[in-house]
């Protein structure tokens, strides 16, 4: 159990910049998800950590042993950082049975013989892949190779373990199991988990904590999960965390307006610098409620079912927004029918400067 | 999300701290055997051409290059390429669309034998030719004359069109078989598809299909070409009777008639660069029209083609077919077999005339017996070395990345298209003690530095392929569980290419066992390859016995091919 600390990180591929004086302290004992969009630089990231590339600046320590540091000219090779990793394309090596790849890192650690073999049997019966022990990998379907890769990965004592993007490649169902099995084991082995991934949900279904990086590759919000769907940071984090709804703003003559092609008058406090032009109204859509009284009105285009939900599509002015009621909701105040016209309030709401080039809801 | 393919260097990188690491040591390794395998040889030979003394002289290959002789080999070389090429490539696609797309009977014997002639040495099939249809004595020829009452031979094979036809019946499987395999790939809804829009079968056969299949047409003919181009055995058997010269067996005669000495190997040398020109402007050629066409639409899995019904034609095809295999491969044989029982070449094929004394001969003789294990041993050597080799430098290459590896890709490709002779020429100038004194002419030696030279690129691209199949991942999972890099490549990556390794060594293996056009420049008084004493056999007039030593040679090279097609069944099952 240990911390992990990046510090100043700056990478670069060429002239591409991928990292750009990176800081990230990773709590101990915690599973934090590094979410970020394709290509923000998370697997640069890990890449880094693993000692699989040198950054140009910076430092990485892993508690209180330094891993790499560019000023000291420390740099701690590969297969001496003791950091278990689990590959996106899982890297169980297809010419070893499975038993054999979980035994190879214990192999390297010289670890006794006979204490091989219970504790890399230990760590597959937590993967519940015991009596696939003699399997050769293509015998075995992506799930399980999967969990070779995680066995293999948490056989021995890791500080940490690094997971980039493990389950992406699972169907719905085994991806949920998975979760909760990452879960379990984090419990059992009390390790630091660095996940990396792009899929928010899973993000929030897993993590203790999230760190949101963006496309630069900058971050731009550490926090728990809570923290950040319920106070993102800017725009980015409120745009990448859940859907969102933006309308432009601007001061009309009766007061602060939407502008949806045509001009509806909003009633909610607009703090003044966004009344001063370019700035756009953030909402979500479970932010948005019906309210028969409300001066603001939309028409029903669609309502789709969603097993715990009802997903609208509303036209507000000539805009299409997106809303979502609860099935409580639905209860007590009934549904809204295809083609109506329906009266909506905002709940909580927003304000970001516009993107360039406009944004769709 | 993309893992990141080309940033292997990385791990470079990371090492590269220590003073001394391993990835900068193969690199270093690979530059410098590459160096000495095949930039000296070839520096050699243009240095050679055009320098004498250390002074820049053009005078020599001025006067190679007007010579009426050497203008009239290069015309011949490219007449004999140009249609060989055009002939075998027609030859190949139709019998690849035939075997591959049409309800003709009994496919697979069929492509099996269609294969053969491959794997059987053109210069073999030369020879047997000649007895059948040489000008003067011909056994076909004679027979031939006497049934229909001529006073001449029918038929001479001692001429360009003859060398054109051997040429054409060994080396249209190139074609064949490249084409063969991507009919068998190619997405049938492709064609169906044509159809239901309203084309016609034969619409669909020139509009869909062989468009479809141009790129693979490119590659085989492109095979054809350089091989006819740099091609010795066959025109050296078939022209030399009748003076007619390509630029390798001028080469070859402007060196013998000189004895070997040194301004004979810079006469070489000067029409070595001729032959090089014209095999460069051939692959660049190749290469503009190549480059008009990439698909990914063929696949890489098999799938079932519908198959074209010839109704009325599938008999008189099928007898064509049949026809063709009996011409090409079992006629030869069966007159190689034959002449070898003969007691003197010229007797009738009687059977009073028959004996094993040849056979006793070959065996016996010490000659022989060396030269089939010289053979084996150069064979054997230079799989194993190119094997290492090539699988070191395919690994620099793909994996390590370092500056320059494109040169070095360059560099290990170079000797692909180098014809055989050239390279041989190279190897002489360069060790025969000019360069720090080395002198390995007439030792085995000098055989097995030219053999690697020439087959180094054959393991390079298997090891290369199979390379580009271990994803990063592999190697960089290893080392994240504590082993060093060293330890990732014994556990992991080599382990991993081992089946291409050992395939990338027999295809070193045999095609150097049966091998003349190298050694046939190189070998010495007591290093005579088995192609060499077979040539040198019948150059000194003891055909039946040459015979004799060609059959044993075809003999091993079919055993040796039935154990690999078994040995690389096995491995694809594991």
């Amino acid at each position: 159990m240990a911390n992990v600390r990046f510090e100043d990180i700056t990478f670069r591929y060429g002239t591409n910049t991928v990292l750009e004086h990176f800081s990230l302290d990773v709590e101990s004992g915690k599973i934090v998800c590094l979410v970020g969009p394709s290509g923000c630089g998370k697997t640069t990231l890990v890449r880094a950590l693993l000692g699989l590339i040198k950054p140009e600046t910076g430092s990485i320590t892993v508690g209180d042993r330094c891993l790499f540091d560019a000023k000291k000219r420390i740099n701690v090779a590969a297969e001496k950082r003791n950091i278990g990793i689990v590959f996106q394309d899982y890297a169980v090596w297809p010419h070893m049975t499975v038993l054999e790849n979980v035994c190879y890192p214990l192999k390297k650690q010289r670890v006794p013989k006979d204490e091989i073999q219970k504790r890399a049997m230990r760590a597959l019966e937590q993967v519940h892949m015991t009596e696939y022990a003699r399997h050769l990998p293509n015998q075995l379907s992506g799930g399980q190779q999967q969990r070779v890769a995680i066995a293999r990965a948490i056989v021995v004592d890791s500080d940490v373990l690094v997971m980039d993007e493990p389950i992406t490649n699972l169907d719905a169902k085994l991806r949920e199991e998975m979760l909760l099995e990452i879960r379990m084991i984090q419990k059992r082995l009390g390790a630091t988990i660095l996940y990396i991934t792009h899929d928010q949900q899973s993000a929030l279904q897993l993590c203790d904590k999230m760190a949101i990086m963006q496309q630069d590759g900058t971050l731009c919000q550490y926090g728990s999960d809570e923290e950040i769907i319920l106070r993102p940071a800017n725009r980015f984090t409120f745009e990448f965390i859940g859907v969102s709804n933006f309308i432009p703003v601007l001061n009309s003559a009766a007061g602060p307006a939407l502008d949806c092609g045509e001009q509806i008058p909003y009633s909610g406090d607009v703090p003044a610098e966004a009344l001063a032009g370019g700035w756009e109204i953030g909402v979500r859509p479970n932010d948005i409620v019906f309210d028969a009284g409300s001066p603001m009105r939309a028409r029903v285009d669609s309502r789709v079912f969603l097993g715990s939900e009802y997903n609208y599509f509303l036209s507000l002015g000539k805009k299409q927004i997106r809303m979502q009621q609860s099935m409580l909701d639905a209860r007590t105040q009934g549904i809204a029918d295809e083609g109506s016209e329906v009266g909506i309030r905002f709940l909580n709401v927003r304000f970001y400067p516009a993107k360039k080039g406009g944004s769709a809801a | 999300m993309k893992r990141m393919d080309g940033v292997s260097p990385d791990l470079a990188a990371v090492d590269g701290r220590r003073r001394f690491n391993m990835d900068k040591m193969m690199t270093a390794v690979c530059f410098i055997l590459l160096l000495i395998i095949v930039v000296i040889p070839i520096v050699m030979i243009v240095y050679n051409a055009f320098f004498y003394e250390g002074k820049f002289e053009i005078s020599l290959f001025v006067e190679q290059l007007t010579e009426p002789n050497n203008l009239g080999a290069m015309w011949n070389t490219l007449k004999i390429a140009v249609f060989t090429t055009i002939l075998g490539t027609v030859m190949g696609v139709f019998y690849a669309w035939l075997l591959g797309r049409s309800d003709i009977p009994a496919k697979g014997l069929m492509r099996a034998l269609f294969n053969i002639p491959y794997m059987f040495p053109p210069f073999l099939g030369a020879m047997a030719w000649d007895m059948m249809f040489n000008g003067r004595s011909g056994y076909i020829n004679k027979w031939l004359r006497d049934l229909l009452g001529l006073s001449v031979m029918p038929i001479n094979i001692n001429s360009v069109w003859g060398i054109v036809f051997v040429e054409v019946s060994y080396y249209f499987p190139f074609v064949f078989m490249q084409v063969v395999s991507a009919l068998e790939r190619m997405d049938p809804t492709l064609e169906e598809s044509a159809r239901i829009a309203g084309a016609k079968q034969r619409q669909v056969i020139w509009k869909i299909t062989l468009p479809l299949v141009k790129p693979a047409i490119s590659a085989g003919a492109l095979l054809i070409l350089t091989t006819s181009l740099a091609h010795f055995g066959v025109p050296a058997i078939l022209g030399y009777a009748k003076r007619i010269y390509t630029l390798p067996t001028r080469i070859y005669e402007v060196i013998y008639n000189s004895g070997g000495s040194f301004d004979g190997i810079r006469q070489g040398a000067a029409i070595s660069v001729m032959l090089v020109v014209v095999v460069a402007a051939a692959l660049i050629l190749q290469n503009r029209i190549l480059s008009a066409g990439s698909y990914d639409i063929i696949k890489g899995k098999s799938m079932r083609p519908t198959l074209i019904k010839l109704r009325g034609a599938k008999i008189p095809l099928f007898i064509l077919a049949i026809f063709t295999l009996i011409m090409i491969v079992i006629v030869p044989l069966v007159m190689i077999v034959l002449i070898s029982f003969l007691k003197a070449y010229g007797l009738p094929l009687e059977f009073k005339n028959f004996t094993f004394a040849q056979y006793e001969k070959v065996f016996s003789a010490n000659g022989t017996i060396a030269s089939i294990r010289n053979s084996l041993f150069v064979s054997i050597t230079a799989g194993i070395i190119c094997m290492f080799l090539g699988t070191l430098v395919a690994y620099v290459v793909q994996k390590i990345r370092p500056k320059g590896k494109g040169a070095l890709e360059v560099i290990s490709m170079l000797p692909y298209a180098i014809p055989g002779t050239v390279l041989s020429i190279g190897v002489i100038l360069a060790w025969s003690g000019r360069i720090l004194g080395i002198n390995l002419y007439n030792t085995i030696w000098i055989i097995l530095v030219a053999y690697l030279a020439r087959y180094l690129s054959f393991s390079m691209k298997t090891s290369s392929a199979a390379l580009l199949q271990v994803h990063s991942s592999l190697e960089e999972a290893a080392r994240v569980c504590g082993a060093s890099h060293t330890e990732s490549l014994a556990d992991v990556t080599l382990p991993l290419i081992r089946p291409a390794m050992v395939s990338g060594f027999f295809l070193i293996f045999l095609p150097a066992m049966r091998e003349v056009t190298t050694s046939i420049l190189l070998y010495g008084p007591y290093t005579r390859t088995l192609g060499v004493q077979i040539y040198s056999l019948r150059d000194a007039g003891m055909i039946p016995q040459a015979a004799a030593l060609a059959t044993v040679a075809i003999g091993i090279i079919i055993i040796l091919n039935t154990i690999v097609t078994k040995l690389t069944k096995d491995r694809k099952g594991v």
